[in-house]
């Protein structure tokens, strides 16, 4: 899933001061699931607004913003509705679903949200990151798991010389991906995957933007 | 003889690191080094080491050159993509620079400009292969030079770092690569010495035994937590007995230095300072080794 975290308050504030009528939209894919900008903390933000004088014409979630379909379809348009009905729109979805909103009214949005990474989540607590979408995927090589998104060096070859008794140089309170990689191809009885040299990776697979289509 | 000549015809070679200067006055840096021209065998110049701006180390590498030092040029994957890395290195072969040591760099964040952004375009194997493409007189996309590049291609290996199975096997690609010497981190025990010498050898590359004397109790806890298993105890309460803590760490390394040189190809000093001692005690351990069995 896309991570987010919610923009300090008074930058939300700041950012929505020429507006007075202000529509809040959550989202509950992403930024429901990492609790910093679903419908909960829709509302939140939009009592703390009302606090500092502006008028919130309504607070709502289309579940996932980054679906056109689910923000305006012809029985039910969230979009029409926010639009009408306001100066400006705060979306606490991610880039994409604000982006996506802004792209179908003709009143300001404003991101309540700083988007973060594509990750996991642990226990509702724990978000972590773990794909950088590099468009040519090696984890069948890596049991799984990801050192170009995971090793901050984005190795492929194998472990920098800083990585000390299983922490990351970069950061030592995490692990250096590469153990884990060991371990687990250890398990699998398939080391021997990392023997050969892995060439230089084709960066243009992840030039943005990018486009998926799909077939009729 | 060159720096090539002396590691293919064996013999026993001794580097010392050259960090440029931050800014632009470069003369002391060379002059400083004047007591060890003749006595060291290349002078390894460090790339924005720990992530830290200094001044080019190509450039740093041609100032010596034109004094009078063989330079080994250090090139870190941290700052250029593959684009920049072949332009630096057909430009250091243009300026006469013959030897190179190739590896991947600190982190970004590590350094006195964390908000930089990091490249890691291509890892140091795939760095060394850039080099060899271009010895082979080629660019990496197979285009043909108007000339080929011979450079003498190093690495950098630590003893002290994990998982050793993905280390090693890292280190058996960078020298199958076209890595033809490699660079440990410091050692401070004889025994590592030997074990990674033997490593390193047994793997068709020749070995420079990194030394980096410790000044101090407090360096040696800084090396502690860089590598944990690096420092000796005996080391440590070797510096707390010490009355002067730079000599006893100093001569502490010249010991374990004569010592590598019985079996070794050779030591790398990771310092500049000393070097009027250096000096003395490179002429020392040649006259020994020539007067030898
Ligand atoms: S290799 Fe690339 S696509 Fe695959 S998980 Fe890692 S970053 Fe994502
Ligand atoms: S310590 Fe491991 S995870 Fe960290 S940068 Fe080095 S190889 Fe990557």
């Amino acid at each position: 899933m896309v991570t987010v975290r919610l923009k300090p308050v008074e930058e939300i504030v700041k950012s929505l001061k020429p507006y007075r009528k202000v529509f809040v939209i959550g989202c509950q894919l992403g930024s429901g699931r990492c609790k910093n900008g679903g419908l909960r903390e829709a509302f939140k933000v939009a009592g703390y607004l009302e606090l500092h004088g502006f008028k919130i014409s309504g607070v709502k979630s289309p579940g996932g913003t980054c679906i056109l379909e689910r923000l305006d379809s012809s029985d039910r348009s969230l979009i029409k509705e926010a639009e009408s009905s306001s100066d400006a729109i705060l979306s606490l979805a991610c880039g994409a679903g604000t982006q996506l909103i802004a792209e179908n009214v003709s009143i300001p949005v404003v991101t309540g949200v700083n988007t973060l990474f594509i990750g996991v989540e642990r226990e509702r607590k724990y978000f972590d990151e773990y794909c950088i979408a590099c468009g040519e995927c090696v984890i069948s090589e890596t049991g799984g798991i990801c050192p170009v998104a995971r090793c901050p060096k984005s190795l492929v070859n194998g472990p920098c010389g800083g990585a000390i008794a299983g922490k990351c140089e970069v950061d030592p309170s995490i692990p250096c991906i590469w153990y884990r990689i060991e371990n687990r191809l250890r398990e699998l009885c398939s080391l021997e995957t990392l023997k050969k040299r892995v060439p230089l990776k084709d960066y243009r697979a992840s030039v943005y933007p990018r486009r998926l289509v799909l077939e009729d | 003889m060159e720096f090539r000549e002396k590691l293919e015809s064996g013999q026993f070679l001794i580097t010392v690191e050259v960090a440029p200067p931050r800014g632009v006055s470069w003369e002391e840096t060379i002059s400083a080094l004047k007591p060890l021209k003749g006595k060291v065998d290349a002078f390894n110049v460090t790339d924005c080491q720990r992530s830290m701006v200094r001044m080019s180390a190509l450039s740093m590498a041609k100032l010596l050159l034109d004094s009078g030092y063989e330079p080994i040029l250090q090139l870190t994957c941290r700052d250029r993509n593959r684009i920049a890395l072949q332009s630096d290195l057909l430009g250091a072969w243009t300026l006469g620079i013959r030897n190179l040591c190739l590896m991947t760099g600190d982190f970004t964040t590590l350094g006195d400009q964390p908000d930089a952004k990091p490249v890691f375009d291509v890892d140091s194997v795939q760095l060394i292969e850039i080099a060899e493409k271009l010895n082979s007189g080629r660019l990496l996309n197979g285009k043909e030079l108007n000339g080929k590049t011979s450079f003498l291609i190093g690495a950098v290996h630590n003893p002290f770092a994990g998982p050793e199975f993905l280390q090693t096997l890292k280190l058996k690609k960078k020298i199958e690569a076209g890595a033809r010497f490699v660079q440990t981190q410091p050692v401070y025990e004889l025994k590592i010495a030997e074990e990674v010498h033997s490593l390193i050898s047994s793997l068709g590359a020749v070995p420079l035994i990194g030394l980096l004397p410790i000044k101090s109790l407090k360096m040696a806890n800084f090396m502690k937590r860089l590598n944990p298993t690096s420092i000796p105890p005996s080391l440590i309460d070797g510096l707390e007995r010490a009355k002067d803590p730079v000599l006893y760490g100093w001569e502490y390394t010249l010991d374990l230095a004569r010592a590598v040189s019985e079996f070794g190809a050779g030591v790398h000093f990771m310092l500049v300072g000393k070097v009027r001692e250096l000096a003395d005690f490179i002429d020392e351990l040649r006259n020994n080794r020539r007067e030898g069995p």
